[in-house]
């Protein structure tokens, strides 16, 4: 080995860099959250309260509605991403002619910018552009609109963020099918089990951590999901589809109440941390079983 | 051919000895998976933030002081950083 | 697995592709068509094709000068984030560095946190700390491209990692016995070894910062807007010009859409931090 002193200074530029705009802005954030500062108010200048920020945002009803609505469209949105990307997994699985193409297609949607997929399902939605809007009217009879039921607004966020991220979730499952051996399959087969028992007992324990890996990664970017829903619904109609991201950014960002802010970003952090280490210890405690 | 120089550590030993350590630095408590004391402080943390808060919504409003449950959060913080 | 009719399956993957496609498709038909047609019975099938939207997108000097910005900031921070992730990877590859492991994990974690999260303290740190005279990082390209880095670097050094940890030893080992310097080593053995994953990784990270959406729109005001910034605009301001917004986001859609031709198999590597290779 030669001498450590060039590899760090070979780090050291990566260190610093991350230390001033990873670490610092966390420090500060956090110091702040314990502030009422809010320069455009009645008393401009900051002034340490202790945990009141925190008590004031227990009782917040539009941030713990925004909080109530990103965790239902995470889970819808995680959930049916996950059942559909496993069953076209699936189909991918069998041999059949022109797979690579479809493959390339279905990989597509990964790359289209979050605020280009919004603006695509805006123009898909709007009603009299739209042209969803017009079939479901001129074939079932359904009156479409966005912009004014909740429940619609809601759905289209979720069928929007299923169609981005779906390939994501075919990809790794199918990676992680392709990798499993055959023989439990063939002896399965040869005993007898039927199609839902092979699933249950034999592929589900085997793309287990493969499965908990992509909800992990999933997860992680449906709670910060803003682009696309800025784009489509504005966070609209109402409250229904202001999830977390958006709620600071539209809603407590412009109010310029730093402190409150402040508090606000930090338990969002925790709650996404939170998350993430119970996904993470889900992910790990299994293999540890062994020891 | 020279003889090998004696080795000064005893390898064996070192090896069983950071076997010991990294047997003391991750182990199992009564919580239900295997924890560092790094684990185990983030798991304190994240457990005192949650009772603060709900703490802060149920409890306080009718009447509750905050510092029972600051007391609440430091004894529970302790044990299970050391028992955890 | 049970036999089935192939053309079954392909019949399926045709509606699947067409479920994919169609969105898309349907963005370049809105941006093909003169404001009054848009009104009228939406019709999935191109009669006329109307350019008009792209030549005023493409002359308007605001949307240019965002596009220049996007341009400047994407391939700025790609280097960026390469060069540094490159050197970092070598320096943890090779050198024996006291808590290397929890340094590689610790910059991973900065790229779990929400974005949203941060836009706050960047904000102030942005405006009020990061000040010297008269320049603020606030409404900078520089600012955005410092900015980028605490969420690409980290998927840079995770990605780049591998390939590193990938050349043998010995050829740096030979290369001292050699006589060549550290530097030496580095530009004429390693660098044009790591050519190929830096390629992928340099593509994936210009793509990330190219749909950067939420901090460009937080962090800039007029200099240093980017396109996805100036696409989100044009929304609110003239929420009725359909066509033009569909020809923006058709511009937006382009070099990703040049990129995914170029690196379509590494994708799902990328956005998995490699957990998975296909």
């Amino acid at each position: 080995m030669r001498s450590n002193k060039v590899g760090w200074l070979l780090l050291t530029p990566t260190l610093l860099l991350l230390g001033v705009f990873g670490i610092l802005p966390f420090i500060y954030v956090l110091f702040l959250s314990f502030h009422q500062w809010n320069p455009f108010g009645a008393s401009p200048d900051r002034i340490f309260i202790w945990g009141n920020n925190f008590r004031r945002l227990v009782f917040d009803g539009e941030f713990l509605l925004s909080i109530w609505v990103t965790l239902k469209f995470a889970f819808f949105a995680v959930f049916s991403e996950i059942v559909i990307g496993y069953l076209l997994a699936q189909l991918f699985m069998r041999e059949f002619p022109g797979r690579a193409v479809f493959r390339t297609i279905h990989t597509l949607p990964l790359i289209v910018a979050p605020i280009v997929v919004g603006s695509v399902w805006r123009l898909m939605t709007t009603p009299s552009i739209g042209i969803i809007p017009y079939y479901a009217n001129q074939l079932f009879g359904i009156d479409i609109n966005i912009g004014r039921d909740a429940g619609t607004a809601f759905m289209f966020t979720v069928i929007m963020d299923i169609w981005h991220w779906t390939p994501l979730v075919t990809l790794t499952l199918l990676a992680a099918l392709l990798s499993l051996p055959k023989e439990p399959f063939e002896q399965a087969q040869i005993d007898g089990a039927s199609r839902a028992q092979i699933f249950w007992h034999i592929t589900l324990p085997m793309i287990r951590p493969a499965i908990l890996a992509t909800v992990f990664i999933r997860l992680m970017d449906a709670l910060r999901t803003v682009d696309e829903v800025w784009m489509l619904t504005g966070g609209g109609p109402g409250a229904a589809t202001r999830y977390i991201g958006l709620h600071i950014w539209k809603v407590v960002f412009p109010k310029t109440d730093y402190g409150y802010g402040s508090a606000i970003s930090v338990i969002v952090l925790y709650l996404t941390l939170v998350m993430c280490w119970m996904l993470y210890v889900g992910l790990v405690a299994p293999r540890n079983k062994g020891n | 051919m020279a003889e090998p120089l004696e080795p000064v550590i005893d390898l064996e030993a070192v090896d069983e000895e950071a076997q010991e350590v990294a047997a003391r630095a991750a182990r199992r408590g009564f919580l239900p998976i295997q924890t560092n004391w790094f684990d185990r402080l983030f798991i304190a943390i994240y457990i005192a933030v949650a009772l603060i808060l709900l703490w802060m919504r149920f409890l306080e409003p009718a009447g509750v002081s905050i510092y029972l449950c600051y007391v609440l959060v430091l004894v529970l913080g302790a044990v299970i950083i050391r028992k955890g | 697995m049970r036999p089935s009719n192939p053309w079954l399956n392909v019949a399926l993957w045709v509606i699947l592709s067409f479920t994919t496609l169609f969105p898309i498709y349907w963005l370049f038909v809105i941006s093909v068509k003169p404001a009054v047609d848009l009104f009228t019975t939406p019709s999935v099938i191109l009669d006329t094709v109307y350019w008009r939207n792209y030549v005023e997108v493409f002359h308007d000097p605001t949307l240019r000068r965002y596009m220049t910005n996007s341009l400047i900031v994407s391939t700025g921070n790609a280097v960026l984030c390469s060069v540094l992730a490159f050197m970092a990877c070598y320096a943890l590859s090779r050198y024996d560095i006291g808590g290397k492991e929890n340094i590689f994990f610790w910059t991973i974690t900065n790229r779990m946190a929400p974005a949203a999260v941060f836009l706050l303290p960047f904000f102030l740190l942005f405006t009020k700390v990061f000040v010297i005279g008269d320049f603020k990082l606030y409404d900078t390209r520089i600012g955005l491209i410092l900015l980028y880095s605490t969420f690409n670097l980290p998927f840079a050094i995770w990605t780049l990692r591998p390939t590193i940890d990938g050349i043998p030893r010995e050829l740096d080992e030979a290369a001292t016995v050699d006589g060549a310097s550290t530097w030496q080593t580095i530009r004429e053995v390693i660098w044009p070894l790591a050519k190929p994953g830096l390629a992928v990784t340099f593509i994936l990270i210009w793509v990330f910062a190219w749909n950067e959406f939420l901090l460009a729109a937080t962090l800039t005001s007029f200099n240093a807007r980017t396109i996805t910034t100036g696409l989100s605009e044009y929304v609110t301001t003239t929420g009725t010009e359909w066509g033009k917004m569909a020809a923006i986001s058709i511009f937006t859609l382009i070099p990703a859409l040049i990129i995914f031709s170029m690196v379509q198999r590494h994708i799902v590597a990328g956005l998995t931090f490699g957990a998975v290779k296909e």
